[in-house]
């Protein structure tokens, strides 16, 4: 409660990343990488393969240890806005034989409001419930995790997340192996959140659909290449550069640009 | 004919009592080396206990003059070696090339190796250390050696574990899930790491008297392999797992004080072995007869129509 009446003052930034580099062992993952994120955006990381996207996102979390440079989110220390911060990992990050129903899964999201040693009760559950429905996976509640498709199980992860009632969203590739319909229903779920003032960084692989599903985005590869709206920043001689002009022709929508 | 339990020795009724919490202890938390995938480091653990154990001997023996074989004084020497082989094997797997299987298995084997150099040292002293004859079932394990401060000691230790384990329950459990997740809601990973790995090391160390550190990785592992076929819940999956250890401690136990005069360590795994068998065979949807005839339904059935030509 604290946190959310001191936020009502707090300045516009969701994410504030000034100099930051990464390492893991001698090899750079992020360098000096500047991105600054309204409240309310609806951003997308861009870049190649080991370009430092789910770093980012990880550095954003607080839990990678940097080398240099600040991380503010919400104008705090990330490490001090952990309840208002909602985080999906790579759905293929987990074991999905794990032997736990949908809804434990999605209680999961209540863990940090309850803090240590307290038990979830009828309230998580309810609200679990809720975001389930949210989801359309409420039939599903019971089931095994190991039982669910590809999309389900993206769309139970996006559940635990909503759970979280949070502020500010960081999500690895939500849109990875989903079909099609579930990729329209995560991707109405995003505009809703960003609608109602959430703020949203995810990392996002498929070119084609940035301009659809992302109002801003991050062009990521190692060193931060530019951050803007996409209008401004996701053109061809951007991306070119990026992908070191290995950009398919027919991303449609790069075309008018 | 009469019931044979009414006459149970008194000796019988300590091993068989601390078999079974032996078994149970060892499978609850075996659940969650099952899970994390960290049976060899179970393995690592109990086979390097050897050499905790007969190190913690000698040093009680030189010390006060007396050789004992008492857990309370073997358990501390295991406890400490078990760490001290994983902290080595994970320094040397983030400080060089090797990987964290095969310094492990390094780590096993100069444990191992230094446990059974010491005791062929212990066994060859002159004068005879008095007790030393017993030390070499700590191998393959001696449960008719319990005493009722062992027992004590399996309960105490035993017991805090699962206190721990219930108390940190949703913890470990969203940390054994993803650990990613967990990290960003504030757990501290690490801790929570250090923290299943004493679990691990406990469960490992009560038990070695029982079965010997050869095969105790069995009673961690093959309870919850065995659990896991029957549910799709944690909770039941620990609570099954703690069940069928106790069973085939408790069980091992009271066949191997029959007239057979068969060992108590082995005899428990091979009861463990079978309970993991059957669950293999007969489990609900994941065993490999419901398995077999949901196969045979489905060849039954015509394929689906949307493929077919339109």
């Amino acid at each position: 409660m604290i946190q959310r009446g001191s936020l009502e003052r707090s300045e516009q930034l969701a994410l504030d990343v000034e100099g930051l580099t990464v390492t893991y062992g001698h090899e750079p993952a992020l360098w000096n990488a500047d991105v600054r994120l309204d409240r309310g955006s609806l951003a997308a990381v861009v870049g190649p393969n080991g370009a430092g996207k789910s770093t980012l996102l990880k550095a954003a979390l607080g839990v990678v240890p940097r080398v240099s440079g600040r991380v503010r989110v919400l104008g705090e220390d990330p490490a001090r806005r952990r309840r208002l911060v909602a985080y999906v990992p790579q759905r293929s990050s987990v074991d999905w034989d794990f032997p736990t129903t949908v809804l434990d899964v999605v209680i999961m999201g209540t863990y940090g409001q309850l803090g240590w040693f307290r038990r979830p009760g009828r309230k998580e559950r309810a609200l679990a419930m809720g975001a389930l429905e949210q989801m359309e996976l409420a039939d599903l509640a019971g089931r095994q995790i190991s039982e669910l498709s590809g999309g389900q199980q993206q769309r139970a992860f996006l559940a635990r997340a909503l759970v979280q009632d949070a502020e500010v969203y960081f999500m690895d590739e939500p849109f990875a192996g989903v079909d099609a319909v579930t990729e329209q229903s995560i991707a109405s779920l995003m505009g809703h959140l960003a609608q109602r003032g959430k703020t949203i960084l995810s990392v996002h692989h498929d070119l084609a659909t940035v301009p659809r599903y992302f109002e801003h985005a991050v062009l990521l590869n190692r060193v931060v290449q530019a951050v803007g709206t996409v209008k401004e920043v996701f053109h061809r001689g951007n991306l070119d550069r990026l992908y070191g002009g290995r950009v398919p022709a027919d991303v449609p929508e790069l075309a008018s640009t | 004919m009469s019931a044979p339990w009414v006459d149970l020795d008194p000796t019988l009724v300590v091993v068989a009592a601390g078999t079974t919490a032996v078994g149970a202890v060892s499978g609850a938390l075996g659940c969650f080396a099952y899970l994390r995938r960290q049976g060899l480091v179970g393995d690592v653990v109990s086979h390097s206990a050897l050499l905790g154990v007969v190190g913690a001997f000698v040093l009680a023996h030189a010390v006060t003059g007396t050789a004992t074989r008492s857990l309370a004084v073997l358990v501390p020497g295991a406890l400490l070696a078990g760490t001290a082989a994983l902290t080595l094997a994970r320094s040397v797997s983030t400080r060089t090339r090797l990987n964290d299987d095969a310094s492990l298995g390094v780590m096993l084997s100069i444990f191992f190796g230094g446990g059974l150099f010491l005791l062929r040292w212990v066994q060859r002293q002159s004068p005879p250390i008095p007790g030393h004859t017993g030390l070499e079932d700590y191998i393959f394990g001696m449960a008719a050696a319990m005493t009722r401060a062992d027992l004590w000691m399996v309960f105490t230790l035993g017991g805090g574990a699962l206190l721990l384990l219930l108390l940190l329950w949703k913890e470990l459990k969203v940390f054994t899930f993803d650990p990613d997740f967990s990290r960003s809601l504030g757990l501290p990973s690490r801790r929570l790491d250090l923290l299943m790995m004493a679990l691990l090391v406990t469960g490992v160390v009560i038990g070695i008297q029982t079965v010997g550190v050869i095969l105790m990785i069995a009673l961690l592992v093959t309870p919850a392999a065995a659990a896991r076929q029957w549910t799709s819940r944690l909770s039941n999956m620990v609570l099954l797992a703690a069940a069928f250890g106790a069973v085939a401690g408790a069980g091992g136990a009271l066949i191997s004080a029959s007239e057979a005069r068969l060992p108590t360590g082995p005899v428990v795994v091979l009861l463990a072995t079978a309970i993991f068998g059957l669950s293999l065979l007969l489990a609900p949807r994941r065993g490999l007869l419901a398995r077999a005839r949901a196969r045979r339904a489905l060849e039954g059935t015509a394929p689906p129509a949307a493929g077919g030509p339109a």
